[in-house]
């Protein structure tokens, strides 16, 4: 008779528990991913989708694809597997995503991009990037500034399979490259990595004693390269990077790096939560595909008004 | 047997399809021109020289509207504006572009820079209201913002879409001459294109012509 019943309350359970999982997927899953959120970018950017994602009704399927294309596949299969209704992504390389992406599409699942382009169109929903180049254009308007339109510096490049670190560096050029007193000494790829770029800053500190200024692809090298040049006694040299993370806010409030530039992170990861909430009911964005958000220079000026990648 | 042999063409196919470059076929007169990043200075060149005299200019020239009209206009919010005057860049956050005109006279110089601007007081209040760029370093994108036949989607990605933006910028220091001698205190005459993001920001023109008398 114990048996029975333990027996009867065991099925009553699992019909509660398998009951209550099919409930659940009857929610609608928005799949949000980026590259580590070890980078507070990119947290910035899974937390700004996730939250706007909650507040339209959505549950949230959050993944990290390490800058690694292959894996980025496996987890787009794993979010197709769970059925989806779509996907905010931040690719892994504007080449290597379209097959992803194309896969997700043909299982009727749209994607919505955010911060990198991808060199198709017509297989996303929508590609809401930061222009970038402009960004870096104004970024080192304000870095020929500060150094006087002449002098030697250095530049630290971003991850090469990142299509921004390139767009990156070509804005940069675009404006530096038209004074002709500013010498580019070093240049050198510190991976987005902060750790990295204070090794490189620092043998680039040795080679090149006369360096008076840095402009770092993104503001985690420029943390960095400031940490170096601390380290070495040259708070003399300008330091401009680009992201507009809260630790550069600081750092220039505190006079050490100088600039940077404001990606709307978690302002374009929202609005593609809205696209894709506005497409999953509609058929239609209303938008083009392609969407360009200005970047902001960030300076002594406006930085105490900057808080995680959004200007109050 | 008819099954294996479908999917294995299907698995085949997949592979193969994975690894291909998809590139669009371009107008007879581009094909020997590469669709990838390779081809962006052949394509901005073949821009340039559609669109920069006979389109441009023209369009930048015949739409001007003097600096007092838009003034007020502005008052009205910038919104109205831009969409009865000008053109809005691509993109959340971009700015409304205007074709713009002026004379005043000029309160102060700077000839010295790469950058090169000069002060004008349009208002006759004694103070510069708007700022000229002279190039030949040209900031902003305001001349290829201003046009509506340049649009972000019919460019590859945002680095072509860039490069109109700078052979423009670098087309003005061609048009554009500045006298050797001291211009403050001359009266100048400009036209242009102007990016506003606020209806209050500063007036800064990128210049398609400026001509100076005493």
């Amino acid at each position: 008779m114990k048996l029975n019943r333990r027996l009867l309350l065991t099925v009553f359970a699992a019909g509660l528990a398998g009951f209550g999982t099919s409930f659940a997927a009857n929610a609608d899953t928005i799949a949000i991913i980026t590259p580590s959120h070890d980078n507070p970018f990119f947290k910035a950017e899974a937390d700004g989708a996730a939250a706007k994602a909650v507040e339209l009704g959505y549950e949230t399927l959050v993944l990290v694809h390490d800058d690694d294309a292959n894996k980025q596949s496996e987890l787009f299969d794993s979010a197709i597997a769970a059925g989806v209704k779509a996907i905010i992504l931040d690719n892994a390389g504007a080449d290597a995503s379209v097959a992803a992406i194309q896969k997700a599409k043909d299982a009727g699942i749209p994607s919505f991009l955010i911060d990198r382009e991808i060199t198709a169109t017509g297989v996303a929903v929508s590609q809401i990037v930061s222009n970038n180049y402009q960004g870096a254009q104004l970024g080192a308007e304000e870095f020929v500034k500060l150094m006087g339109e002449k002098g030697p510096y250095a530049e630290l490049i971003g991850k090469e399979s990142d299509t921004n670190a390139g767009v990156r560096s070509q804005g940069y050029h675009d404006v530096i490259d038209q004074y002709p007193d500013m010498e580019l000494v070093a240049a050198q790829t510190a991976n987005w990595s902060q750790t990295e770029a204070y090794g490189v800053m620092e043998s680039m500190l040795q080679a090149h004693p006369e360096i008076m200024g840095v402009i770092s692809g993104n503001d985690t090298m420029a943390m960095g390269a400031w940490a170096a040049l601390e380290a070495a006694g040259r708070t003399d040299v300008i330091v401009v990077g680009f992201d507009g993370s809260n630790d550069v806010r600081d750092s220039i409030l505190a006079g050490g790096v100088k600039a940077t530039v404001l990606q709307p992170a978690y302002a374009q990861a929202q609005l593609a939560v809205v696209q894709a909430d506005q497409f999953l009911k509609s058929g239609s964005t209303g938008v083009d595909e392609k969407q360009l958000m200005d970047c902001v220079l960030i300076n002594g000026d406006n930085a105490s008004n900057l808080e995680t990648f959004a200007l109050k | 047997m008819k099954r294996t042999c479908s999917s294995l063409l299907f698995a085949v196919l997949a592979l193969g399809v994975s690894s291909c470059t998809i590139v669009e076929n371009a107008p007879p007169d581009q094909q020997a021109i590469p669709a990838d990043a390779s081809g962006d200075d052949a394509r901005t060149a073949i821009r340039i020289k559609e669109t920069f005299d006979s389109q441009l200019i023209p369009f930048v020239r015949e739409n001007a509207l003097p600096i007092s009209e838009l003034r007020a206009a502005l008052e009205g919010g910038l919104v109205p504006t831009g969409e009865k005057h000008g053109h809005v860049g691509s993109g959340e956050g971009a700015a409304w572009n205007f074709p713009i005109s002026g004379t005043g006279k000029v309160v102060a110089a700077n000839l010295d820079s790469r950058a090169r601007s000069m002060e004008i007081d349009t208002d006759d209040d004694g103070a510069a209201d708007v700022t000229v760029q002279l190039g030949p370093v040209i900031k902003g994108s305001a001349l290829r913002d201003v046009a509506p036949f340049y649009i972000y989607d019919d460019f590859r990605d945002q680095i072509e879409f860039a490069k109109l933006s700078r052979a423009i910028n670098g087309k003005i220091s061609e048009i554009i001459a500045v006298p050797e001698e001291e211009v403050v205190g001359k009266t100048a005459t400009f036209v242009g294109a102007i990016a506003l993001k606020s209806a209050t920001e500063a007036f800064v023109v990128t210049a398609i012509s400026v001509e100076f008398a005493q």
